[in-house]
């Protein structure tokens, strides 16, 4: 067991290397530079050489990479070239927003989307069924910063009901009131989502109506709502709930819209505007982070597989 | 009996309006937090190294130079107290405003603008301009500095009262570390009215009244004259999309959105949720042209050809949309402005495609394809090279656009092998010499011998009239050699939520906070 955690960390820790030599190479291998966009239009190109020279953006990109290498393996992912702060606290901050508003989508999508979709499976085929199908169609092809808009534009400026924009932590004045600013753009990122899961529901509910065991309850004279809990719904979740993890996923990524329209703090606008700007440390910062997340939850995985069943070997 | 009563009938007419004044001064009531809603995040706020929008627009709240413009783009003193100026014009004495406090505590004195202005030559992102025919710069007392030039530069006051890339007034022991590389936050320490707070990644920027602050006396004009500091915090917040901008100020979430598009012009003049506020200085598109490598190099010719094609203001129309906010005229400097002229501006709008086609031949094109940078990070810009392109293509004039990002623009037009035209804008200066085009190590290279007589004439005198004829003549060389050209003048708006006060109509290309309050 010793030698396959070994084998296992060894290898991931080979990944990470190469991940990050890939992540350096890339980022410094798009056109542009940060120091026009620090210095401004008018900067002579003598004065962003300068500069540049200062920041060591002209030394070879592989010593650029060792430099950087060596701080990250001190614990330190560097400074931001334009907020002039450490890289892991503006990590720490857009990944509060980010987090939370992934979780609070996915409460919405889950209210929403199972038990509309339970409905829709179980008057399968009538006008409500083919009108929620309908309704779900649209919203997942509207795009998000339409519906957010248009959000803001009913709730926020018409009705008054929450913030336009923007989100100031909960750890600050106002603490869980302010997960308010998150209730429209976590409704709008639910929307398309939700829809989604909608249909999954009603697909997976009518595949397991269909199932022998389903006949074998109805046949022995339970009644049908029992039928629809115990038996099919139950079974039906199955594939639901393995989607919700697939679904909190690329809810982190698909929130840089969200994110941009509400003016959220987050960690997908983070990464947006950094590459923009080409602030190196952050965009290099927040993607490492990333990869070394995806790496230790498949580390904990392989050997959680490993210590449910002895057989897995290490390939 | 008449004569009697005069005096009495002005007294008491000056004692009515000191009292308006202390009443409308009354009316403005300390407090609160202004929630201004920014493009993007800004770069870091050293504005000495910096001309970048949102760095400027913030900085110049926390710094204060020894000279800034008014509502005219008249420099006037602001820390500085008066000065002397040597017969020759070689030899500048600023004295300096006493009892001025820096935001750490520590007062001004000629060290921190010694330090100072040598780190501005020296680094600055207009430093040499001035500086760099500066012999000596020294401290003659606690409060005068004495500055000496090789020779004499008619700019020189202007130069004093920029304020994007100007030379702020750092403490001594802040200016005398500091390189070319930004100064840190905890180094954010100036004169003005407002002092850093905070910088919160993606959330906002914070300013905090700063109490000890020593206004002039003379009343507020553009940026220049008392500055009072209504508001107890002012919060930049990145707001990158205009239509949550809108909403934000609607809904009550902000009180100042900045660049709003055209489009939404009307619709907001007629909602009583939002004032507009437009600027009342244009910015002016500038298409480069590539005076050290290609096609386009020194054929004057050529490019007058291009010139001839275009009609500015179609391009104008499409960029920027209601007539309210864009004005097709060939100044360089506005109408209104010191520095407006009509020379050589008959070329500007001519739109003539069967000329200019003429006009090509003549100069020798073949219909090699010309190559245009442009972003699309400024949509305007964009537009307008869209326009052009096919504006020229009517003329037999084969142009390729190369559409990219701005931070790559940035890059690639430093390389005169990426293109032959670049697409860019540029705001109203305090004096000409600040203008890109002027600046011979800029992307462009205008290194002509015409134009290096011309601005050494331009500089060499401090003579008002001498140098405005002087423009005269560079502006119509300007459209003779046609370094750039010029689109049109776009005025930007904002909106501004009814709460607020004393941000009236305005000359000046930043919003300033100070003199403002909430209602």
């Amino acid at each position: 067991m010793l030698s396959f955690i070994v084998k296992r960390v060894l290898s991931m820790l080979l990944s990470l290397v190469v991940a990050s030599v890939i992540i350096f190479a890339f980022i410094h291998l798009i056109d542009g530079d940060p120091v026009y966009i620090m210095l401004g239009d008018t900067a002579t190109p003598e004065q962003a050489d300068a500069l540049r020279r200062s920041l060591g953006l002209d030394q070879p990109i592989f010593v650029q990479y060792v430099l950087w290498a060596e701080r990250v393996l001190h614990g330190d992912l560097g400074t931001s070239l334009f907020f002039q702060a450490p890289v892991t606290t503006a990590i720490r901050d857009g990944a509060e927003t980010s987090f939370l508003l992934a979780s609070l989508t996915m409460v919405w999508i889950v209210l929403m989307g199972v038990p509309i979709g339970m409905i829709a499976a179980m008057k399968h085929g009538s006008w409500l069924d083919q009108g929620l199908s309908g309704v779900a169609m649209m919203l997942a092809s509207v795009p998000t910063f339409w519906v957010g808009l248009n959000m803001i534009l009913i709730f926020a400026v018409w009705l008054q009901w929450f913030p336009s924009s923007g989100y100031p932590s909960i750890f600050e004045d106002g603490g869980l009131a302010n997960l308010r600013y998150l209730l429209l753009p976590s409704l709008t990122l639910a929307a398309p989502n939700a829809a989604l899961i909608l249909r999954l529901t009603r697909a997976s509910m009518l595949d397991v109506a269909r199932e022998d065991y389903v006949r074998t309850a109805r046949a022995k004279g339970l009644k049908p709502w029992p039928v629809v809990t115990r038996h099919i719904f139950r079974n039906a979740l199955l594939t639901v709930v393995s989607a919700f993890g697939f679904t909190f996923a690329a809810l982190l990524s698909e929130a840089v819209v969200t994110e941009t329209v509400f003016a959220l703090p987050g960690i997908g606008r983070l990464v947006v505007q950094s590459i923009q700007n080409r602030d190196y440390p952050v965009i290099q910062g927040i993607i490492l982070v990333v990869v070394v997340i995806y790496l230790v939850i498949n580390l904990i995985v392989d050997i959680s597989y490993r210590l449910l069943d002895p057989r897995v070997e290490l390939q | 009996m008449n004569f009697t009563l005069k005096p009495l009938a002005r007294s008491l007419g000056l004692a009515a309006a000191l009292l308006l004044a202390a009443t409308s001064l009354q009316a403005q009531n300390k407090g609160g937090t202004l929630r201004y809603a920014a493009i993007s995040e800004p770069a870091p706020l050293d504005v000495m190294l910096t001309t970048a929008g949102v760095s400027v627009a913030i900085g110049m709240h926390i710094f204060e130079g020894l000279y800034t413009i008014d509502s005219k783009y008249v420099p006037q003193p602001m820390l500085a107290e008066g000065e002397t100026i040597s017969d020759d014009g070689k030899t500048i004495v600023i004295t300096l405003r006493q009892g001025v406090k820096f935001h750490n505590g520590k007062e001004m004195t000629s060290a921190d603008v010694v330090a100072s202005l040598n780190r501005w030559g020296k680094f600055g992102v207009r430093g040499k301009l001035l500086m760099e025919k500066a012999t000596s710069l020294e401290a003659t007392g606690p409060y005068e500095v004495a500055l000496k030039l090789s020779e004499p530069n008619g700019a020189w006051k202007s130069l004093l009262a920029t304020i994007e890339g100007g030379p702020a007034i750092y403490p001594s022991e802040i200016a005398d570390k500091a390189t070319d590389k930004p100064i840190e936050q905890t180094d954010y320490i100036g004169t003005g009215p407002y002092k850093f707070g905070e910088w919160r990644p993606n959330r906002y920027v914070e300013l905090v009244r700063f109490d000890d602050y020593v206004a002039r006396s003379e009343p507020g004009d553009g940026y220049a004259g008392k500055r009072v500091a209504y508001f107890d915090k002012v919060q930049f917040i990145p707001v990158p999309d205009v239509g949550t901008r809108v909403s934000g100020v609607q809904a009550g979430d902000y009180d100042y959105s900045e660049t709003i598009s055209g489009d939404l012009f009307d619709q907001l003049a007629a909602d009583p949720s939002v004032v507009i506020h437009r600027a009342g200085v244009p910015l002016f598109g500038l298409f480069f042209m590539n005076s050290k490598e290609g096609i386009l190099k020194d054929n004057y010719a050529l490019r007058r050809a291009i010139q001839m094609a275009l009609g500015k203001d179609q391009a104008m129309r499409v960029s920027f949309g209601p007539e309210a906010l864009w004005k097709a005229q060939g100044s360089i400097f506005p109408p209104g402005n010191f520095w407006y002229s009509e020379a050589g501006i008959e070329a500007y709008n001519q739109h003539d495609a069967a000329k200019a086609k003429e006009m090509a031949l003549a100069a020798g094109y073949d219909g090699t394809p010309i190559k245009l940078l442009v972003s699309t990070n400024y949509q305007a810009h964009f537009d307008q090279a869209t326009v052009f392109v096919q504006q020229l293509a009517e003329a037999g004039i084969n142009v390729q656009m190369n559409v990219v990002d701005w931070a790559t623009l940035l890059k690639m037009r430093g390389e005169p092998s990426q293109w032959d035209i670049f697409v860019t804008h540029h705001g109203v200066p305090p004096d000409p010499i600040l203008v890109t085009f002027l600046n011979d190590g800029y992307p462009g290279w205008w290194t002509s011998p015409e134009i290096t007589a011309l601005k050494k004439e331009f500089t060499g005198t401090a003579d008002l009239a001498k140098r405005k004829e002087v423009w005269d003549r560079i502006q119509a060389l300007f459209y003779e050699q046609v370094p750039a050209m010029k689109v049109g003048d776009g005025y930007a708006f904002d909106i501004i939520s009814p709460k607020l006060d004393g941000l009236g109509e305005t000359t000046v290309i930043w919003p300033t906070f100070w003199n403002a309050s909430f209602k």
